[in-house]
């Protein structure tokens, strides 16, 4: 699948909890998506979060209307305030080095409380990947629940996993 | 309410005939039991009741728990801690019998790609299942039929179905409805959050694509139904549920709903669909989501404790890393001591009293939704669900009334999906 086919998949992908709809998540979840390929030598990482968790992660309010992500007007610190945070509960690690972690695209889908922040990333690497080290923690600091489901597809390989404040990291080798 | 009034009649019955008692065999009236040795003797009576009893919860999001690196189902955990809410040493205190697991797979792109991943993720959920069955085959069990799980309490294990949450992983391939079945899948929630190809979603912001099931999710239920697995659903729209009466040759279930009537959400259930399961011969198992079963409750100190801390710091723009985890931190602990607070059992029982009233008491039964979002203030995880029945009695419930809600309804549905199953195969081999 190209960068942009995953990309388009992501923003279909139902970040809904499992019960959905209702005055708040009733389960604290996000998806994550990496993928890989020998031919197309990128790396793309997805994200997908509650909007509510990102601004209360952010500036400490589910409601504020302050970030305007994806908005013409989005503020001109928003994507650093989300990096700031995301550079200390995500990271990716190939063949034992860290990935630099640059924001392709963001996009917003949903309604209400279910509005999704899809954040999109690409890294150039070349082949092969042997090993592909995980830590996704993401708002776990803020949800003693919160459970980060992790898709991987590295060159046609398929393995997923969760991870949370138990298990924040995990290295799955190739 | 039909069962208080049966209540209230025993207890009178009870006064009466104590008054006689006391007559004919002494002159010296019995002190009245205290409140609390009545509670006692109460929790004492449900207590028996429940570990006589079948106890089966259909829906748990607990496979995708199973994917997380080094979560042991033989180990306990604290659901405050770790989020989780099911694992094996806490179905047994709880005295939790029969668990259906259900594999969910989120809705992603409807192509081959998305698919074929939808795939590979449901198959290693229900592997994952099945591996954790065999690592801890002392405790557990893995059930096809309706009769295992009562064969497996016997010999004091659990028993563990396989279900899968969300039709996506079928893609357009109805062969894979029985691959599942071979795997052990013994019912499919044709729908999540957002439309799928067999059907629409109850949640799908964008509204409804098919107006109920499609010609395909049509194939599948009947293909289900061929081949003895139940029909879900729970998440569809309301079409979907009259389109499943109306396709499926054998009764079907809701595993993880409740009652409309009671509380006004999609998910739940009206008394005119209630009717037609009933006629149906179906199920709908109630659900510990507290959304579903009351509404969101004020929270004024909470409410006041936040904006006292928002107005008490600067924008998050002008401060440090150190100076946001902090107040992240501050935000946390006013979550802990002020939370919002969940439905009680007394919530939960009510919705059983609203369903027996409107579709019979053969037609509710329960499915908590256990990490999957599931867990009321008394029923918080798998150790806690002996509270549902402790409610039951003090409302009235009998044993054989227990017995239906807890595991003989569901089974009776599992059972009838089986005997449709065997004609339709019969007839196909004639």
């Amino acid at each position: 699948m190209s960068p942009r086919r995953l990309g388009q998949c992501l923003l279909l992908l139902a970040l809904w909890s499992f019960a959905s709809v209702g005055s708040a998540h009733p389960l604290r979840l996000s998806l994550s998506q990496i993928e890989y390929s020998d031919e197309q030598q990128t790396l793309t990482v997805s994200l997908r979060l509650f909007l509510m968790d990102v601004r209360e992660a952010l500036v400490f309010d589910p409601d504020s209307t302050e970030l305007k992500f994806c908005q013409a007007d989005e503020a001109e610190y928003a994507e650093r305030l989300l990096l700031e945070y995301l550079n200390e509960f995500f990271y990716i690690r190939v063949n034992g080095n860290p990935v630099d972690l640059k924001i392709k695209s963001k996009q917003l889908s949903g309604e209400g409380i279910n509005v999704a922040l899809a954040i999109e990333f690409e890294h150039r690497q070349a082949p092969p990947l042997t090993s592909l080290e995980i830590k996704n923690a993401v708002f776990t600091d803020l949800f003693f629940d919160q459970s980060n489901v992790v898709y991987v597809h590295i060159n046609g390989e398929d393995r997923s996993l969760m991870l949370g404040k138990d298990t924040p990291t995990h290295e799955l080798r190739f | 309410m039909l069962i208080r009034q049966t209540v209230s009649i025993v207890c009178l019955l009870a006064l009466f005939l104590g008054a006689c008692s006391s007559e004919t065999e002494t002159e010296v009236a019995a002190p009245e039991p205290s409140a609390e040795d009545a509670e006692a003797a109460l929790i004492a009576r449900a207590m028996e009741i429940h570990d006589r009893v079948l106890t089966a919860d259909t829906h748990a999001d607990t496979p995708l728990r199973m994917i997380e690196p080094g979560f042991d189902m033989a180990e306990r955990h604290d659901p405050n801690e770790s989020g989780s809410k099911v694992d094996y040493p806490r179905m047994k205190e709880g005295g939790l019998d029969a668990i259906f697991f259900a594999a969910f797979v989120a809705q992603g792109i409807r192509d081959d790609d998305g698919k074929s991943r939808a795939k590979a993720l449901g198959l290693q959920m229900i592997d994952a299942v099945r591996d954790s069955i065999e690592a801890n085959s002392d405790a557990v069990g893995l059930a096809l039929n309706p009769d295992d799980a009562y064969e497996l309490e016997k010999a004091g294990k659990r028993a563990i179905y396989l279900a899968i949450e969300n039709g996506y992983p079928i893609g357009d391939d109805v062969s894979n409805v029985e691959l599942y079945f071979d795997k052990g899948v013994r019912y499919i929630t044709l729908v999540h959050a957002t439309n799928n190809d067999l059907a629409d979603s109850a949640t799908d912001p964008k509204g409804p694509e098919h107006d109920g099931i499609s010609p395909l999710g049509a194939e599948v239920v009947a293909e289900m139904n061929r081949l003895g697995i139940m029909v879900d659903v729970s998440h569809g729209s309301d079409e979907v549920f009259y389109d499943a009466i109306e396709m499926s040759k054998a009764p079907i279930i809701a595993t993880h709903s409740n009652a409309r009537g009671l509380v006004e959400h999609k998910r739940n259930m009206t008394d005119d669909m209630l009717k037609k399961l009933a006629e149906n011969g179906g199920v709908v198992q109630l659900t510990m989501l507290s959304d579903y079963l009351r509404d969101k409750p004020e929270t004024p100190e909470r409410d006041a404790a936040f904006a006292e801390l928002s107005a008490s710091t600067k924008p998050a723009a002008e401060m440090t890393l150190e100076e946001r985890a902090a107040v992240r931190k501050a935000r946390m602990e006013i979550n802990e001591k002020y939370p919002v607070a969940l439905a009680t059992v007394s919530d939960a029982v009510d919705h059983i009293d609203y369903i027996v009233s409107v579709a019979g008491i053969d037609h509710v039964g329960i499915g908590c939704d256990f990490d999957g979002g599931g867990g009321i203030d008394g029923v918080f995880d798998a150790s806690e669900v002996m509270n549902i029945t402790i409610e039951m009695v003090r409302r009235g419930y009998t044993e054989e009334q227990i017995a239906k809600i807890w595991g003989g309804n569901v089974m009776r549905v599992f059972r009838d999906v089986q005997a449709v199953a065997t004609e339709l195969q019969a007839e196909e081999a004639a």
